[in-house]
Order: C-alpha cells, then sequence, then structure tokens
C-alpha cells in the first residue's frame, strides 16, 4: 500500500468528522452518562445527588418501594418465550413456502406481501388490532362465534392480553422470513440431488439436511429476536398507556421491562433510577451479543 | 394453507382501508362486511368523510406536515453524513482508520432504551426539546449505513477513480462527480429505509414533544387510538393516511430494499 500523505490524511480525517462528532455527542456520551446518572437521584431538572449503587440495590432488595421491579422482568420473559418461537416458527413456515414457488412473479409478490406488516408502523399496528381484538364488534371475536367458541375480551382480560400481544410479533415475522429464504437459497442442490439417488423421501432430506444446514441462521434469528422482543414497547404503551390508561394493562399483566422502565422516568420523574435499569438492559444485551459471537462460526459473516 | 397465511398477514391491512371507508353505522355489523355496504340498502359506497374528519379535527395534516417534513430532512442528512464518512473509511488511508471504525461497529451493540435518557438530556441542553430539529439532528446518522455504504464504495473500481484524476480533481471531487453517482442502489436503500424509519418513529417523538403543533403523525394516531374509545372508523381512516404512502414507496422499490433487508439482518 503506498503511504499516505498528508494532505490524504487530513482530508480521511474531515470526511469522517461529521460522523465522528455524531457518534460521539449522541451515542458515546449518552452511553457514559447512563451509568453516571445510574449511581444518583435525578430528576432532570435538578442537579444530580450522588448515591452510589443505592439504585440497583433499592431496585433489586426494596420490594416494598419498587414492588414492580421482579414482575415486569418476569412478564417480560413471559412474553419472549411466546413471542420468539411465534415470530420464527411462522418466519420459517413462510420462507418454506415461499421457497417452493416456482415463478418469479408469484414469489416476489408473497415476499412483499408478507414483509408490509415490518414496515407499517407499530402505532398503525395497535391501531388495526385493537380494532380486530375488539371484545364486541372485533373481527376476531364474530369469526370464533360462528365457529361455535367464545369470544374473549382479547386486551382487557390479564390472562389473555399479553398472548395477544405476542402474537402481533408473530404478524411481524417478515424479516425472519427474509433471512430464512436467503439461508435455504444458500443450501446447494447438490445435496438434495445426491440424497434423492440415495433413496431418501422428501422428509428425510428436509430433517437431515435442511434443517442441520440452518441452525446457524435459527441461532442468529433466536439472539436476534430475544433482543428485540425484550425490549417490546410502543405497541403496549399504545394500546395502554397513551391515554392514562393503566400502563400496565390489565391487573398489570403487560408491565413489561421498558414499559416500567418508562413509568420511572416519565410519569415518577426517577431518571437517575431509570437510567440504572437501562444499564441493566445495556449489561444483558451485551452478554447476548457476546454469547452470539462465541457461539456462531466466523465464516457465518 | 396457503391462503390461510394470505389471509393473516394481508387481510388485516384490507379490513383497516375498508373499515376507514365505512359509515359510522356500517361499522358495526354482525356479520362483517369485507367492502363498505349498506346496512340498509345493501349498495356498495366509499365514503371520504372518515377522511374529512379526522383531517379536519384530528389535526391529522398538521401531523402529516411535520412527518414529511421530519423524515425528508432527516434523510437528506443521513445520506450526507453516512456517505461522506463511507467514504472516508472505503477511499482514503488515515492513521487509525481500522480501530476508529471497530469502535463505531461496536456502538451499534448499545440498545436505544439504554440511553434514551441520557440523550433526551443532551438534546434539551443543546436547546432543541420540544422541536422539529430535535426529531431530525439526534437522528441524523446511522453507524450500520456507514458500513452498508463502505461495502459498496470499495466494490467500485479504483481506476474509475483514477482515470477521473488524471485531469486533476479534489478528493471531494472523486466523492461527488465519481462515487455517489455509481451508487444509486446504495444510496436508495438506505434513502428508504431511514425515511420509513422516521416515519414510523414513536419513543422519540413521544418523549421529546409535548406540544401538539409539532406532534408528528404516529403521536397524532396514538391519540386516537387511546382516546376515541370505539370511533374504529375515524382511527382506520388515520392509520389508512399513516401506513398507505409507506407500502407504496416499499412495493415501489422493493427490488432493492429486500437485498437490503437480507443484509441487516444478518449484521443485527
Amino acid at each position: 500500500m503506498i503511504k499516505a500523505t498528508t494532505r490524504e490524511k487530513i482530508a480521511g480525517y474531515l470526511f469522517i468528522l461529521p460522523l465522528l462528532v455524531y457518534v460521539g455527542v449522541f451515542l458515546i456520551a449518552p452511553a457514559v452518562m447512563s451509568l453516571f446518572f445510574s449511581m444518583t437521584q435525578w430528576n432532570m431538572r435538578t442537579q444530580p445527588i450522588w448515591i452510589g449503587i443505592e439504585n440497583y440495590k433499592e431496585l433489586v432488595f426494596n420490594h416494598v418501594k419498587y414492588p414492580y421491579f421482579g414482575h415486569s422482568f418476569w412478564i417480560t420473559i413471559k412474553y419472549v418465550l411466546m413471542a420468539v418461537p411465534m415470530g420464527i416458527g411462522s418466519g420459517f413456515c413462510l420462507a418454506l413456502l415461499i421457497n417452493s414457488v416456482k415463478r418469479e412473479k408469484t414469489e416476489s409478490f408473497f415476499k412483499v406481501a408478507f414483509y408490509l406488516p415490518v414496515i407499517t408502523s407499530s402505532v398503525a399496528v395497535a391501531a388495526i388490532w385493537k380494532w380486530i381484538y375488539d371484545s364486541r364488534y372485533g373481527l376476531l371475536n364474530i369469526f370464533l362465534t360462528k365457529l361455535g367458541f367464545e369470544g374473549q375480551n382479547w386486551l382487557g382480560d390479564a390472562r389473555t392480553a399479553l398472548f395477544a400481544l405476542a402474537v402481533l410479533a408473530m404478524w411481524g415475522c417478515g424479516v425472519t422470513m427474509i433471512i430464512y429464504l436467503a439461508g435455504l437459497k444458500g443450501i446447494s442442490p447438490q445435496f438434495y440431488e445426491a440424497a434423492k439417488i440415495d433413496g431418501a423421501s422428501a422428509l428425510a432430506s428436509f430433517w437431515y439436511i435442511t434443517l442441520p444446514l440452518l441452525r446457524p441462521v435459527t441461532f442468529f434469528l433466536i439472539v436476534t429476536n430475544v433482543i428485540a422482543s425484550f425490549q417490546v414497547f410502543e405497541i403496549i404503551y399504545v394500546l395502554y398507556g397513551a391515554g392514562g390508561g393503566s400502563y400496565g394493562g390489565p391487573n398489570n399483566s403487560t408491565l413489561t421491562y421498558i414499559m416500567y422502565l418508562y413509568n420511572h422516568a416519565f410519569r415518577y420523574g426517577e431518571m437517575g433510577l431509570a437510567c440504572a435499569m437501562s444499564f441493566i438492559l445495556f449489561i444483558l444485551i451485551l452478554i447476548l451479543t457476546i454469547l452470539q459471537f462465541k457461539i456462531l462460526p466466523q465464516s457465518y459473516d | 394453507m396457503i391462503l390461510l397465511l394470505v389471509i393473516i398477514m394481508v387481510g388485516p391491512f384490507v379490513w383497516m382501508v375498508s373499515t376507514s371507508f365505512k359509515k359510522s353505522s356500517d361499522v358495526f355489523t354482525e356479520a362483517p362486511n369485507l367492502l363498505p355496504i349498506s346496512k340498509n340498502t345493501g349498495k356498495l359506497y366509499f365514503t371520504v368523510e372518515n377522511f374529512k374528519i379526522v383531517l379536519k379535527y384530528g389535526e391529522i395534516s398538521k401531523a402529516f406536515i411535520n412527518s414529511i417534513l421530519v423524515a425528508t430532512s432527516a434523510t437528506i442528512l443521513n445520506l450526507l453524513i453516512n456517505s461522506l464518512a463511507a467514504f472516508g473509511f472505503a477511499r482514503l488511508n488515515f492513521p487509525g482508520k481500522n480501530i476508529i471504525f471497530m469502535i463505531l461497529l461496536s456502538t451499534m451493540m448499545i440498545p436505544f432504551y439504554a440511553t434514551l435518557i441520557p440523550m433526551l438530556y443532551i438534546t434539551k441542553l443543546l436547546g432543541m426539546y420540544n422541536s422539529l430539529a430535535g426529531l431530525v439532528i439526534p437522528m441524523c446518522a446511522s453507524v450500520f449505513n456507514v458500513f452498508l455504504m463502505k461495502q459498496f464504495f470499495q466494490t467500485i473500481p479504483q481506476e474509475m477513480e483514477d482515470a477521473a484524476c488524471i485531469d486533476g480533481c479534489s478528493r471531494f471531487g472523486v466523492y461527488w462527480r465519481i462515487i455517489l453517482p455509481l451508487s444509486k442502489p446504495v444510496l436508495t436503500v438506505v434513502g428508504i429505509t431511514t425515511f420509513i424509519w422516521h416515519w414510523n418513529s414513536y419513543t422519540w417523538p413521544l418523549v421529546l414533544i409535548n406540544d401538539p403543533k409539532h406532534y408528528t403523525l404516529p403521536l397524532q394516531l396514538a391519540l386516537l387510538v387511546s382516546g376515541s374509545g370505539s370511533r374504529y372508523n375515524y382511527m382506520m381512516a388515520a392509520a389508512t393516511m399513516a401506513v398507505v404512502p409507506i407500502l407504496i414507496v416499499f412495493i415501489v422499490f422493493q427490488r432493492y430494499l429486500i437485498q437490503g433487508i437480507v443484509l441487516s439482518g444478518l449484521k443485527g
């Protein structure tokens, strides 16, 4: 490589300067400040007061003052356990369906149609499904009644609310579908031909070729989906919080982690405490990300 | 089976659009009609009354303009800042380049909600609280898009650049006259995904804006969703206005975008 001239060096720094300023001011500085503020009592209007790790201790151990910290964690985990398998499962089925289509026009039609929910704003998603889930005139209940089942108050009942929300994750499985599809297209047809010559059935080659070869993709999708679902917030906020509602859904059954964080930051003004919750979130996601890099083979990049 | 899947995935959109054209009296029926059909006469009709009402009383028109302003200016800034940096990383040599790039990539791991509160604080300090600028500036670049553009710029052969520079042109000239015109595919992907992201963005406007005159479309729509009880025809009219423009953009450019999704998905 030719040695860089001084002019080139200066030009290089000038080109990346705007980005560096942006990242410094709006990404790195907030990350550092988040750690600092998490050790203070602060409401964003007055000076922060240093209290050490008191916020973390209170959150975890003081069940009288923060009764829902553990609860919100548990709700979020329940949500993740429902939403991730449903999202990945339906994304996989859709990918298989599209992959079996031979005509290119039909294929791209399906791709676009199934991807549309992903590019729809979460507020609009909340609006559409509020209507579908409506307990009296909603499409779902009318349909169920026709089939002879009893309609439910899906979003208003503590037993069904979280599940009804997790179903929305299934509706938004377009990204998973596209990535699975890329994975399916990446499998060399030679494998299937060889299996056919050896007399393997379609089911056997699916089980012994397709599934094992997609394992890295599946692992990657599980990690990214867990990270995303763990931070579920907007739809739940629109459905339960925006109108000054109960903020946690029926009987606090949809009080997820970010929802709880939001409540403390923007309703009770406990910014320091909310920063402590942010930092815990950051560490959790960091662990998941590192895990992913450690386990995934490097070739898959 | 296939039909069922298509119905589940696309049906809600059809239902949204059809409800938005219905009169209040035909929204609540025991047997749902896929099309706006009058309960009394059994005739098919389309009323734009719902759209008129939400535009007039729901402040949706103001929010629509705000959303277009914010999303457009954020997209332009993103394209500019990201492509400048990507050009620097892809085409120029300077000390510390690789380390700086690694640090930038590692910032992608920081979750948005983890920095939300200090970001709000900094935006306040910069005097942009409760303003449209505050919606744009703190979101005016994206490390991931720099990565995407850098990958693309690296595929443009060096000879193109050399040939142009025999006549002597500046580094900025190379970027502006040679690299950018050759990079339309990647600029399209980044431009459209950024626009869609800003158009749909909800949490950041929610915490930043408290003056209704600066409300963006998602904020205004959320008010309708939580406030209107069961005026579903108005709600769906507003939702249609928020969703349909994006759907059209997406369908027109889908060929480019699907490629971008695969990449962005893989990088997380």
